[in-house]
């Protein structure tokens, strides 16, 4: 392609945190209706270019050129007004306002002085249509899904007259019929000859929306390369610079012959959430919850754990018939519960690495009883050392680390507690292919040493990478059961469809 | 290991600290005599400013022990200072020279005195307990559910009196506003007492920690176990038990009790004295060493107005215009431009040095 096709360059870019170099001298450039996926592990440097480039962190060195001209933007509304817009990871829209004033929040149309409402939602709705939404854009946003957020928040972004659009993981909370309407998008914006810059974790959209791909690793450019360059497995090695071999030779943990039954659920359920669920699972047994978002997974984990109360039904614990109103109930019969929003449920974060993680065990033990300062740091010691959390110290604000680290800390809190069964809601999602690999290995090392594990993720194939059975869920209903030997993304599918009743293991 | 610290000019303690000298610095140049401490052979007692300011700021201190978890938890207790009119009612009503019953001064009725003591200390601690319930419990706002007592804690106080003010000239009573004890005014052995006893509950057990935990994410608190409505109900019952030691110290110096002024703007200056101390009213992380600098900032402020002859009138708007001054330079803005240009100014040492 000839040179004045391109929209944005950035050339030497540098930025300096406290003791990191987060940036070291990374260039970047961008075409006309091109799809760029911009790759690497977490703590890349992938989001700090980002936010360079919208104005939120300061270059100590380095050139930004858009169409040419040399811009510096201040904050992300001058990035905007430059024309460069973005849609964050985390949905950052005002969930009381109406979906229509989300969308022209700040830049409301007037009409005689005062808002012209009729215009807002009508121009909402129509922009809404393109994206096939057909929703009421009068209802409060926190009225939808995320997916249906996530939404919102790009055709916001769209609808500025952007002429570079950055997608920051768009896609981690969407479920498949979503992500093709969102690529759908991408390709009408695309062919206007908008730039994407698309960030993702999910390699298999990478190879399938992008035209070029920039690869960097530990603040640093490693390359750039047009999509049908590299397969799969050379650009995750290219990303990690390691050995793939330690991160696809992962082998199922072996059912323990005659492993006595950890828990026992039956006819458990929340009347119009998730109803009548039962299933059992043995000790030492890694077992995976499949199914679309908000087809019961999180609600059945989130009643077995006590974050809701189950209504209906019996639970049993090692033989044990047990009531559970509450996580305190749950950490007591030796449950452990690492929620799918990290954020919002996970991470306390103000406080350190090292009061994080000592965290569930000192509500256990009581307040009474506190942990010694020297017990807390042996215990942070430990577990930073063992699951190789990123972080000079322990003393180091859980927030001020990447998401894959501090899905580390979360995993460290509850691995304090020693737990007999451990459910994960999600632990890979918006983490990177590193940090995802060692996390799976950590689970199954664990089902080793005869933890009971339950496994919630959207990713088919690592529920069937780790799983030795997988309970299919629709509509807050169990659909079936699968045994994890054998078993292929078809077989999950075809229950998740219900084209068939999984048959029971 | 290296240990990640934040610069000191982001530490908001250590600019309460030099606020406070400054201000005593001042002082201390416009009038040397100000810093003089001087030994009572009568009555035994040490005086001088300081040892008043630390004496006058016990009330606010007391209370804004408690009011800086209840602001560690995102919330505010506004009725403080209504509670402060409750316990000095309540200890009264037990207590009081009763001219019509007895015409000489110096005889008095007075219940079995330890009535005196705890009856308006479980009082203020049972209506602290009703504003925990009311928020961990029913989860109304703080504002809103404190701003009940806060109007209706007067009223009692009232009814309590039969809208009477009463005076006591009983001495055990008046000792706790106005004795001594090891040469320092007896306020100021209370404070110290509490202060610790609060400081080491806080942070020798985990209570700290898990108020600062619900303070900064009460959703993930919950997943990892932590009881927060026990822990919001705790706090609010504390500090109405010191809204009460501090309620009986004020009637204690006056004497009497006044439903109507005592404690009047006490739950701003609590809520000040935490600010000025570094915490922030998000919630979340709090100081109770910065709460006692920030009291003491507070009241160092109005004794250095009273001591220079300011007139009543305009002391408002000069403990307004100093507070401002720093509590901008505490703000986040402000400490990010100075930790920068220490960086700088850093950087630029290493390239010379």
């Amino acid at each position: 392609m000839l040179d004045h096709d391109v929209i944005l360059t950035m050339k030497g870019i540098e930025i300096q945190f406290p003791g990191v170099k987060a940036l070291d001298g990374v260039d970047f450039s961008l075409r006309r209706g091109e799809v760029h996926a911009l790759l690497g592990e977490n703590g890349a440097g992938k989001s700090t270019l980002i936010k360079c480039l919208t104005g939120v962190n300061k270059m100590d060195a380095g050139r930004i050129e858009l169409e040419g001209r040399e811009i510096r933007p201040t904050d992300p509304k001058n990035a905007m007004d430059l024309g460069i817009s973005t849609v964050f990871q985390e949905v950052n829209l005002c969930e009381n306002l109406s979906v229509a004033e989300n969308i022209f929040i700040g830049r409301q149309p007037m009409k005689r002085g005062q808002i012209d409402w009729k215009e807002i939602n009508r121009r909402s709705a129509e922009l809404l249509e393109r994206f096939h939404v057909h929703i009421d854009v009068t209802r409060p946003l926190s009225q939808f899904s995320t997916a249906i957020q996530q939404m919102v928040a790009i055709a916001r972004a769209v609808d500025v007259d952007a002429k570079v659009l950055i997608l920051d993981e768009p896609t981690s909370s969407l479920d498949s019929d979503e992500v093709e309407r969102l690529f759908d998008v991408m390709r009408d914006l695309k062919a206007q000859g908008m730039g994407i810059i698309f960030i993702t974790h999910f390699l298999d959209q990478v190879f399938e929306m992008s035209d070029r791909m920039t690869v960097l690793r530990n603040g640093r450019l490693v390359g750039v390369f047009n999509a049908n360059e590299l397969t799969k497995l050379d650009l995750v090695s290219t990303m990690i610079g390691k050995d793939l071999d330690q991160i696809f030779d992962l082998k199922r943990a072996v059912q323990k012959e005659g492993a006595g039954e950890m828990l026992r659920a039956e006819h458990i359920g929340v009347p119009g959430k998730v109803e009548d669920i039962s299933f059992s699972q043995k000790k030492g047994e890694l077992l995976g919850f499949a199914g679309l978002l908000g087809s019961g997974r999180t609600e059945t984990a989130e009643m077995i754990f006590g974050v809701s109360k189950a209504q209906d039904g019996t639970l049993t614990i090692d033989g044990r018939t047990v009531k559970i109103s509450e996580p305190m109930d749950a950490i007591n019969n030796k449950i452990a519960f690492c929620p799918e929003d990290r954020k919002r449920d996970g991470i306390i974060g103000d406080l350190t690495i090292r009061e994080n993680i000592a965290l569930a065990l000192q509500a256990r033990r009581g307040m009474m009883k506190p942990m010694t300062r020297k017990e807390q740091d042996e215990l942070a010691d430990k577990y930073i050392k063992m699951l190789a959390i990123a972080t000079p110290d322990a003393e180091k604000k859980i927030r001020e680390l990447s998401g894959g680290n501090q899905q580390k800390v979360i995993l460290a809190r509850w691995m304090a507690t020693d737990p007999d069964l451990l459910i994960l809601d999600e632990p890979t999602r918006g983490i990177d292919v590193g940090a995802k690999a060692e996390i799976q290995r950590l689970m199954l090392e664990m089902c080793e040493n005869g933890m009971s594990i339950i496994f919630i993720s959207s990713e088919l194939d690592e529920i069937i990478r780790c799983s030795n059975r997988i309970i299919v869920m629709r509509d807050g209903k169990k659909a079936g059961e699968l045994n994890g030997e054998g078993c292929t993304q078809a077989d999950i599918m075809r229950v998740i469809a219900g084209e068939k009743d999984g048959e029971t293991a | 290991m290296r240990k990640s610290k934040e610069s000191i000019f982001k530490n908001k303690l250590v600019w309460a600290v030099i606020a406070e000298l400054l201000i005593l610095a001042v002082a201390g140049i416009l009038e040397p005599n100000f810093f003089k401490i001087e030994f009572n052979q009568t009555t035994g007692m040490l005086y001088g400013s300081l040892i008043d300011i630390i004496n006058r700021s016990a009330e606010i201190t007391i209370i804004a022990m408690g009011m800086t978890m209840v602001i560690a938890l995102g919330g505010t207790d506004i009725s403080v200072g209504a509670l402060v009119a409750v316990a000095g009612a309540f200890a009264l009503k037990f207590l009081r020279w009763d001219v019509t019953q007895y015409p000489t001064p110096g005889d008095y009725t007075v219940k079995p005195f330890i009535f005196v003591i705890l009856v308006p200390l479980v009082i203020c601690t049972l209506m602290g307990l009703f504003n925990g319930v009311l928020i961990g419990k029913f989860k109304l706002q703080p504002i809103i559910a404190t701003l009940i007592l806060m109007v209706a804690g007067r009223g009692i106080a009232q009814i309590a009196t039969n809208g009477k003010q009463f005076t006591t000239g009983y001495t055990p009573f008046r000792f706790i506003g106005q004795g001594s004890m090891l040469g320092l005014p007896f306020p100021i052995i209370i404070t110290i007492v509490v202060c610790a006893a609060v400081m080491i509950f806080v942070r020798k057990t985990a209570f700290g920690t898990f108020v600062e935990s619900v303070g900064i994410n009460p959703s993930a608190s919950r997943v990892t176990g932590l009881k927060s409505d026990r822990i919001i109900m705790i706090v609010y019952t504390l500090t109405g038990f010191l809204s009460g030691i501090a309620g009986l110290i004020y009637s204690s110096r006056i004497s009497s009790c006044d439903s109507n002024n005592a404690g009047v703007n006490y739950e701003m200056d609590a809520i000040l004295a935490v600010v000025l101390g570094g915490t922030s009213m998000t919630g979340g992380k709090f100081s109770l060493t910065g709460t006692i600098v920030g009291s003491l900032i507070i009241r160092t402020i109005t004794t250095l107005v009273y001591y220079f002859g300011i007139t009543s009138e305009s002391i408002m708007a000069f403990k307004a215009a100093i507070i401002l001054v720093v509590i901008v330079i505490q703000s986040e803005p402000v400490g990010r431009w100075l930790a920068t240009r220490q960086a700088r100014k850093q950087k630029v040492g290493e390239l010379h040095g």
